[in-house]
């Protein structure tokens, strides 16, 4: 008796567990709107992609505070870093008119631009801290950590831009993966020359710029869902 | 790309740094410690925005105040935008607050932003740490519109839940997403200092739990920007209170009645119970009737005195259980008590065991050489038993009136005891009816062998006398004791006692027991001692015993008719052979009379209106005619 419903319920789980398993491998199948697929809506969509910057420029904040107690620099040297900052050829809305005046498609291209443009120079930031003893091993994570943030924003940012393209919202004029990265090759060979704290300081602000942006083209899309 | 810092250098920039914890971005906040011991020049005391769309900076003249006028000092800013950027003045003035307000058009985020002061003079104050970034200096305004909610109290009624709900600050521009605001709710006891911080949480709605009944609380929120460090100002506090509910109040008592009335109800209950216990038990378990012995005590037995038990059981007295008897059972007849002595009952044991119970029973008193008495007691409550189970004999018969017994035994008893003939004789009649247990007895004990208590009824005669037939082993002899009734008929007046003891030598004889169909059919002592008074008076009822009145009509009628027979002789080789040990009643008349079944070999059927023959006697049975056809 006992081992009889012992097997039944063993059985039952593995049906469950299997189930899901089929659910969850189906998923990335599942791209083009296919019927009963589990597909996330495009305010889903948003609300994960801002959640995650959000989260990214925690983290920044985070690093470049510490950074400023260790290696606090005499003076605020913000007007000194402002002027080295990579991604400061990008054409960025400094303003809530001029970032809701601007174009769908001109802002979500900006955002992919920002992306792009700092996926290396993290991931060097976080290895030069990792072999530099010096810094404690939660900077070294949480530099790890910010590397990663940027990669995966980049593929969800890449993930609304389709869903949009698809749903009409946008027309087809922005570029694919490559286009941006070229865009951005000229760039990527100034970030070698400037310190840490300096790049912590930029990506400070360029995540901000992220996470607004994002906000806004998400109030600008779809406003039912929590503006 | 990284500058190396020495282990050295770090250290001492860690211990110069500690008072330099400046928040990113937050220019005026640098140590003003080392600004006191110099002249005090002009500063900008902050630079704030509120709505990350435009912002302000205050600016201070220090000690120089001769520049406190206002117009002696100008505001001027710096926008890097471009490497080409230049200085710029203040778009907007407030010289009472000494207030220097740029507007979104002046405004734009993420970008630096360095102010200086310059006087009249052209003399330039201008701090390098006076440069910002806009997002960096945003604090937003305070929530408005709180209230609160009350959302449960709980069961103890002590504490409560409350839920505070807002509104954003209208300055931020939250809806366009182009502000995220974190709020942080703090309440406290409003007569204590210290705050309660919650969590920051995005939403605009708080619960807060376990607040006490009676106590007025205090609650204000403020906001930041998520991600960012700088707080905006507190909101105006709202007070809230919750005094105590009735209602609590009322269902608190009435549970405490309800559980002191359940337990003293069951107090009552097991009050009753423990008193009533027995009256209880018996209703609930009725005590099973135990068996009860008369005459036995059965507090005797609880006590366990057995030693009266047994003086009672084993009849220590002679009365014994006798004594009770009479008491006891007044109402069953057919109880019969039978005292036997214990050394009865040991010598008892060495006879023969083939010994029936007639034999033991009426084994009569020894002589003085034995020992043995037997005693039977009969007690008989009705006279018209016929049978009795056992007939004994007893020395004391003739002093016990009051019983009744059975003079002879059945005819097929032993043969030392007298024929019926002899009961006419008187003296020895009387001395049978003491003596012959005596000389039975010292007769052949063997012919009490296989003998019946019972005899059966052969014929009834006409004066009411019963011819008895003997058992069934002593048919062959029957012709013989007829032949000697015969011989007594026609000698009734010889000598009893020689007659007696010849016969006594001879066969076994048998006793005719006649029974009174009318009357008591039993033969008394008395009638035992009539007979055998008027010993010398021819008696032609004396073959038999009956009871006084019908033979004495009889007798002298009988004698002068020597064929007249007190008894009729039944034709034995007609009516005995084929006669079985008993026979069967078949009816009783209205006369009393006996009507038993026909034998088969019955030559001559009852006729009533024939004329009786002497010899042949319808035996089945007797009516009035026939009696009057007998009779003379």
């Amino acid at each position: 008796m006992m081992l009889a419903a012992c097997s039944v319920w063993l059985l039952l789980v593995c049906l469950v567990l299997y189930s899901r398993l089929k659910v969850a491998a189906s998923a990335p199948t599942c791209t083009n709107g296919q019927a009963g697929c589990h597909v996330l809506s495009l305010a889903n969509l948003f609300d994960r992609v801002i959640q995650h910057s959000a989260r990214m420029h925690g983290i920044s904040n985070d690093l470049h505070s510490e950074f400023e107690l260790y290696f606090l620099p005499s003076k605020n040297q913000i007007g000194r870093v402002s002027r080295n900052c990579h991604t400061s050829t990008i054409l960025t809305p400094n303003g809530k008119e001029n970032a809701q005046r601007m174009a769908r498609e001109e802002l979500t291209e900006v955002i992919l631009k920002l992306l792009v443009a700092w996926g290396d120079p993290l991931w060097h930031f976080h290895q030069s801290l990792a072999h530099n003893h010096e810094f404690s091993n939660f900077s070294s994570n949480k530099s790890l950590e910010m590397s990663d943030m940027v990669h995966e924003l980049r593929k969800g940012v890449q993930k609304v831009i389709e869903k949009m393209k698809m749903l009409g919202i946008i027309g087809n004029s922005l570029g694919g993966l490559g286009s941006s990265e070229s865009l951005l090759a000229p760039v990527s060979a100034e970030w070698r020359l400037m310190k840490d704290y300096d790049l912590l300081y930029c990506f400070r602000r360029d995540s901000s710029k992220i996470q607004n942006y994002l906000k806004i083209l998400k109030c600008r899309i779809v406003p039912e869902h929590g503006c | 790309m990284a500058d190396v810092f020495s282990p050295g250098l770090l250290l001492m920039l860690m211990m110069s740094s500690l008072d330099w914890l400046s928040t990113p971005g937050s220019a005026f906040l640098f140590d003003r410690d080392q600004a006191k011991s110099a002249p005090l020049e002009p500063h900008f005391t902050e630079c704030v925005s509120r709505d990350l769309e435009t912002f302000r900076c205050w600016w201070s003249p220090g000690s120089f105040q001769n520049l406190s006028s206002p117009g002696a000092l100008r505001v001027f800013y710096l926008r890097k935008d471009s490497p080409l950027s230049e200085w710029k003045e203040c778009p907007e003035y407030n010289h009472l607050n000494r207030e220097c307000f740029f507007d979104t058009s002046h405004t734009s985020v993420w970008l630096p932003y360095c102010m200086q002061l310059r006087s009249q003079n052209n003399v330039t104050y201008f701090n390098e740490e006076d440069c910002f970034t806009v997002e960096n200096i945003v604090r937003p305004d305070p929530p408005v519109s709180l209230n609160w909610t009350l959302l449960k109290v709980s069961p103890s009624g002590l504490s409560y839940d409350v839920m505070v709900s807002w509104e954003p600050p209208p300055s931020a521009d939250v809806r366009g997403g182009w502000m995220r605001i974190q709020y942080e709710v703090q309440y406290r006891d409003r007569n204590t200092t210290n705050w309660e911080a919650l969590e920051m949480q995005p939403h605009t709605q708080q619960t807060i739990y376990g607040l006490q009944i009676g106590i007025e609380y205090e609650v204000h929120i403020r906001c930041r920007m998520q991600a960012f460090t700088k707080f905006g100002e507190f909101s105006d506090s709202i007070f809230m209170q919750v005094t105590e509910i009735p209602s609590t109040d009322f269902t608190a008592p009435l549970t405490l009645i309800l559980i002191f009335g359940t337990v003293g109800i069951l107090i009552v209950i097991m009050l009753i119970v423990i008193s009533q216990q027995q009256r209880l038990m018996m209703i609930l378990l009725p005590p099973v009737p135990a068996p009860k012995i008369k005459g036995i005590d059965s507090d005797l037995l609880k006590k366990g005195k057995l030693e009266e038990l047994n003086f009672i059981l084993n009849g220590g007295s002679i009365g014994g259980l006798q004594t009770f008897s009479p008491d006891f059972y007044q109402d069953e007849p057919w109880v019969e008590f039978i005292e036997v002595d214990e050394e009865e009952a040991d010598s008892r044991e060495k006879e023969d065991d083939q010994a029936s119970d007639t034999q033991k029973l009426l084994a009569p008193p020894q002589p003085i050489s034995d020992h043995r008495t037997i005693r039977c007691s009969e007690t008989f409550r009705h006279p018209e038993e016929v049978f009795d189970h056992g007939s004994c004999y007893s020395a004391d018969r003739l002093e016990e009136d009051s019983k009744v017994q059975m003079d002879a035994p059945p005819p097929g008893q032993a043969g030392d005891k007298e024929s019926s003939t002899e009961f006419a004789e008187r003296t020895p009649a009387l001395d049978r009816c003491r003596a012959p247990p005596v000389q039975t007895q010292t007769g052949t004990p063997q012919t009490w062998v296989n003998t019946d208590f019972y005899t059966q009824v052969s014929n009834v005669m006409p004066s009411g006398g019963v011819v008895l037939s003997p058992g069934q082993q002593l048919r062959t002899q029957e012709s013989t004791p007829a032949s000697e009734h015969g011989a007594q008929t026609k000698g009734k007046q010889r000598d009893e006692s020689g007659d007696m003891d010849g016969q006594r030598q001879k066969e076994p004889q048998f006793h005719l027991l006649v029974v009174d169909p009318e009357g008591s059919g039993y033969t008394t002592e008395s009638n035992c001692w009539q007979n055998s008074t008027p010993s010398n008076s021819p008696n032609p009822g004396a073959g038999y015993q009956t009871i006084p009145p019908p033979p004495v009509e009889i007798k002298p009628a009988a004698s002068a008719d020597a064929n007249r027979l007190p008894y009729i002789l039944p034709d034995s080789p007609q009516l005995v052979a084929p006669v079985a040990d008993y026979t069967v009643v078949q009816e009783l008349d209205t006369h009393h009379s006996l009507l038993l079944d026909p034998t088969p070999i019955q030559s001559p059927p009852p006729c009533p209106s024939q004329p009786p023959l002497k010899t042949q006697i319808p035996v089945e049975y007797i009516t009035p005619d026939l009696l009057g056809n007998l009779l003379p």
